[in-house]
């Protein structure tokens, strides 16, 4: 696993625990990532996501659904699960200014339910971590 | 003079927004069953 995710682009370095199971990935300068990409290749190499974080920075937008989404990279952009911590940032939609959140990507299926590994990621945000105008 | 002051801005033009990009972090995943 540990191979298959420092294979990744953007991916500098993996660390893996055995002990409690967590996977810190430490990124290339430009951030330049598909957490989604690193979700597979964790579940082709015979593991399963339980659940990832990501600390990420970038502008609020619109998204198709009328809801609001982080973009990170041109290309790239997170649909924002509605949450206490989300109210706060509908108004910055559209606006130069930039947020740093923690947060949470990715949680596999309570239950039974087999997880997707293609299933589209979602941002709940835990924390604004900073408000730059 | 000028023109090596004009190819600094440039220069500085093209690498700050690079720096300031929006970007992802930091990622930490928890993952099961692993042996």
């Amino acid at each position: 696993m540990q191979q298959h995710l420092g294979r990744q682009d953007g991916v500098q370095k993996v660390e893996v625990s055995l002990l409690d199971g967590k996977v810190q990935v430490a990124l290339k300068e430009d951030g330049r990532v598909d957490p989604a990409r690193l979700i597979r290749a964790v579940y082709e190499s015979g593991v399963t996501v339980a659940e990832m974080d990501v600390i990420a920075r970038g502008h609020i937008v619109k998204d198709s659904s009328g809801g609001i989404a982080l973009q990170t990279q041109p290309n790239q952009s997170f649909s924002i699960v509605p949450n206490d911590s989300s109210t706060g940032l509908e108004s910055l939609a559209g606006a130069p200014a930039e947020v740093t959140v923690r947060g949470e990507l990715y949680k596999k299926p309570a239950g039974k339910k087999k997880p997707d590994p293609n299933a589209p990621l979602r941002l709940l945000i835990l924390e604004v971590v900073k408000k730059e105008p | 003079m000028k023109k090596r002051r004009l190819a600094l801005l440039l220069l500085l033009g093209l690498v700050l927004p690079a720096v300031s990009e929006a970007q992802i972090k930091h990622i930490e995943m928890r993952v099961e069953g692993m042996t």
